[in-house]
């Protein structure tokens, strides 16, 4: 009787003990939905982190409709579509800040009038601040209004409903999002699998193919075991010290999203070789006799019968590579710099995802609801990758039984 | 048939050429180690080394020095240290049980379904990057600290502290103790559990004495390897670590401050001391890992040979 009351205490544990873990990430789950979710939407991805001033005018083919109604925050121009209210910036600026437009407000069909971006959609946005407005008057002439002239949201308002027709105005772009980080994070996708993948496939080629159990093999191999367990800091030291100069040879003056990228494709080395070993060793033996006795070489069977059936275990090596670099930061650091930028190009310093919110996070005032937003959306990434390999992975255990 | 010597010649050659390129990409790939190592070492070093251009450190000063300030060029490491060997070993403590108990019910305890999607939520944890368990520890688990302390009516700066380090730590290494314990679990003979059975234990005396007992080898390779796991997290680990200038720290609601958290934090210029003593803090994180991995590894023959 006793041992059963035992059993079933121990037993109980072991349910205890998993019900944590299910929690833990239960919890992150629903801390990063609740803080993050509400921002995730096609401003966060396609627009710009740094507030931007923009001059818009109106499209020539926009023609005027009906507005509908709008009963939220703010002070509502029925005959313009256009809600504003009156905020107090971080920077303890007073602005008109736009909270509702309609669609088919003249606010929302304009295009870019600064030089070089002509005739590019740049419509008000809502949490953009108006500065001026040029709009033209019931003689037909086009009115300056500015700031001051502006005054308040009330006043605004009050202003545009005399106006006959918005011709342009001039706003602040709310800023915030995530695009120049979402491009740098596949310039570094790109980098680090071009170089890492022929380096990880011929590697594994050569453990599993071709080494014997010499001495100098079982070195080669240990190497390579041993950079699994270097922490991705050490890494980003690494890349700055030992690979620097090689970006400089292609004009680098600083740290760059080359360098980064150079340095991730070192991390996923190990990663790639092992899942490239993987799939070799469940190619059949009686495939390589098989093109070796029909007189092919060894690395003529090696191109055209067994990398063809690798090719699954490859693919599981890049998205697990490009899960990894999604994931990166520490070792970014140091190779790419945590100025988040929103017009990366190779040669330039830049932010992945994940470096930045390390970047807003370790700001003076950190930004939770961003940093939440973008880790979701890293989050649902990894694990739909980590899905796939789950699914490619049953196949290959399947393929030649 | 006529056989085509050229062609013959030409396929040799390439074959030759072909294992000559897959040797060579074999040993960059593993000779990448001797690099890290190699350059990490020569640039931690320099600022030791007499006639180092911003001004030479003391190397006893710096290995055993209780004090860490950027701003007045104050660079001693022993400190921190002990807090990463504290906070690492605490976070395993708390999460050695608690994976444990999860491996034996993946692999014997749990109906095969529950236990398959119990496994699958482990490797999703595997999965989530470190700054991303980093959002999440600056914005619960700090704040489950801060409660925790008014509760007890200690003040903490803002919930960031030793105790969140190890919360965090213990989560982030979890993943990586039980997979590695689930496999050593499952590698357990049968014909030793179906001796147990037949002797007349229940199965759950076969799992926790004789399961457990014949696994421990692969479960303490598990450990070595969270541990290494524990002392190289860097992005999560400085976010809720506070950075303290001098220790060690050893109250669990002050803050602290771990070798990968000196390294990232404040990281501003890429010239002078403060840029290239990062190089020597990583080189102490390296020893430190080397070190504790040959002490355990040791540790982990002796209790093989035990069993």
């Amino acid at each position: 009787m006793r041992r059963e009351v035992k059993d079933k205490i121990l037993q109980a544990l072991t349910y205890i003990a998993s019900a944590l873990s299910v929690f833990v990430l239960g919890a992150i789950i629903v801390y990063l939905v609740i803080n993050g979710l509400s921002l995730i939407n096609t401003h966060l991805l396609t627009s710009n982190y740094y507030p931007q001033t923009a001059n818009s005018g109106v499209k020539a083919d926009y023609v005027y409709s009906e507005m509908g109604d709008y009963s939220g925050n703010g002070h509502y121009s029925k005959k313009w579509g256009i809600a504003v209210e009156d905020i107090v910036t971080s920077h303890n600026d007073e602005e008109i800040s736009v909270t509702y437009i309609d669609p088919n407000s003249p606010f929302a069909h304009m295009e870019s009038l600064v030089a070089g971006q002509e005739g590019q959609d740049s419509s008000l946005e809502v949490g953009s601040n108006i500065q001026n407005i040029y709009y033209t008057d019931e003689n037909g002439e086009t009115v300056f209004l500015s700031k001051v002239q502006m005054g308040d949201a009330e006043n605004l308002v009050a202003r545009l409903d005399e106006a006959e027709g918005i011709v342009s105005c001039n706003f602040e772009s709310l800023g915030g999002g995530i695009r120049g980080s979402i491009v740098t994070t596949l310039y570094l996708i790109v980098i680090s699998l071009i170089i890492s993948l022929p380096i990880g496939i011929a590697s594994a080629i050569y453990l599993h193919e071709y080494a014997n159990k010499s001495k100098i093999n079982r070195l080669i191999r240990q190497g390579i075991d041993t950079l699994t367990g270097v922490p991705s800091i050490v890494y980003g030291l690494m890349g700055v010290a030992v690979l620097f100069p090689v970006t400089q040879l292609f004009g680098a003056t600083s740290t760059s999203i080359l360098l980064g990228g150079l340095t991730l494709a070192i991390i996923l080395l190990p990663t790639i070789i092992s899942s490239t070993e993987e799939a070799l060793i469940v190619v059949p033996q009686s495939l390589r006799d098989g093109s070796l006795s029909l007189g092919a070489t060894k690395s003529q069977t090696i191109f055209k019968v067994v990398l063809p059936c690798a090719v699954n275990g490859i693919l599981t090596g890049v998205l697990l590579g490009i899960g990894r670099v999604i994931g990166e930061s520490a070792a970014l650091v140091y190779t790419t710099s945590t100025v988040i930028s929103d017009f990366p190009t190779i040669m330039s310093q830049g932010t992945s995802l994940s470096l930045m919110i390390w970047s807003i996070m370790s700001g003076e005032q950190p930004n939770y609801e961003l940093a939440s937003a973008i880790s979701l959306i890293i989050l649902i990434i990894v694990f739909v990758i980590n899905f796939v390999v789950k699914i490619i992975g049953k196949r290959l255990a399947r393929s030649f039984m | 048939m006529l056989i085509d010597k050229k062609r013959v010649k030409r396929n040799k050659s390439l074959d030759k050429f072909f294992h000559g390129f897959f040797m060579a990409m074999a040993i960059l790939s593993a000779s990448f180690i001797v690099i890290i190592v190699l350059f990490v070492f020569t640039k931690g070093i320099s600022p030791f080394l007499p006639g180092y251009e911003y001004g030479q450190v003391n190397l006893f000063d710096f290995l055993t020095g209780s004090t860490y300030r950027q701003d007045q060029g104050v660079y001693g490491v022993g400190f921190i240290i002990i807090n990463t060997l504290v906070c690492s070993f605490l976070a395993l403590l708390i999460s050695f049980p608690i994976s444990i108990l999860t491996a034996l019910f993946i692999a014997k305890v749990a109906p095969k379904k529950l236990g398959n999607t119990m496994q699958s939520i482990v490797e999703l944890l595997a999965s989530v990057p470190s700054v991303v368990y980093g959002v999440f520890a600056s914005g619960v688990i700090t704040v489950g600290v801060r409660m925790i302390a008014e509760s007890l009516g200690i003040s903490t700066f803002g919930g960031s502290s030793m105790l969140a380090v190890i919360i965090l730590l213990a989560i982030m290494i979890f993943p990586t103790l039980t997979s590695m314990a689930t496999t050593a679990i499952r590698a357990v003979d049968k014909d030793l559990e179906q001796a147990s059975l037949a002797l007349g234990a229940t199965k759950t005396q076969t799992n926790f004495k004789i399961v457990l007992t014949a696994a421990k080898s692969g479960i303490f390779a598990g450990a070595i390897l969270g541990l290494g796991r524990a002392f190289g997290e860097a992005t999560a680990v400085a976010m809720v670590a506070g950075n303290k200038l001098f220790g060690p720290t050893f109250n669990p609601f002050d803050i602290t401050r771990t070798l990968t958290s000196t390294m990232l934090v404040g990281l501003k210029e890429t010239t002078g001391l403060d840029y290239d003593i990062r190089f020597s803090v990583g080189l102490v994180l390296i020893a430190v890992i080397f070190f504790s991995n040959f002490i355990l590894n040791m540790v982990k023959k002796r209790i093989g040979r035990n069993l």
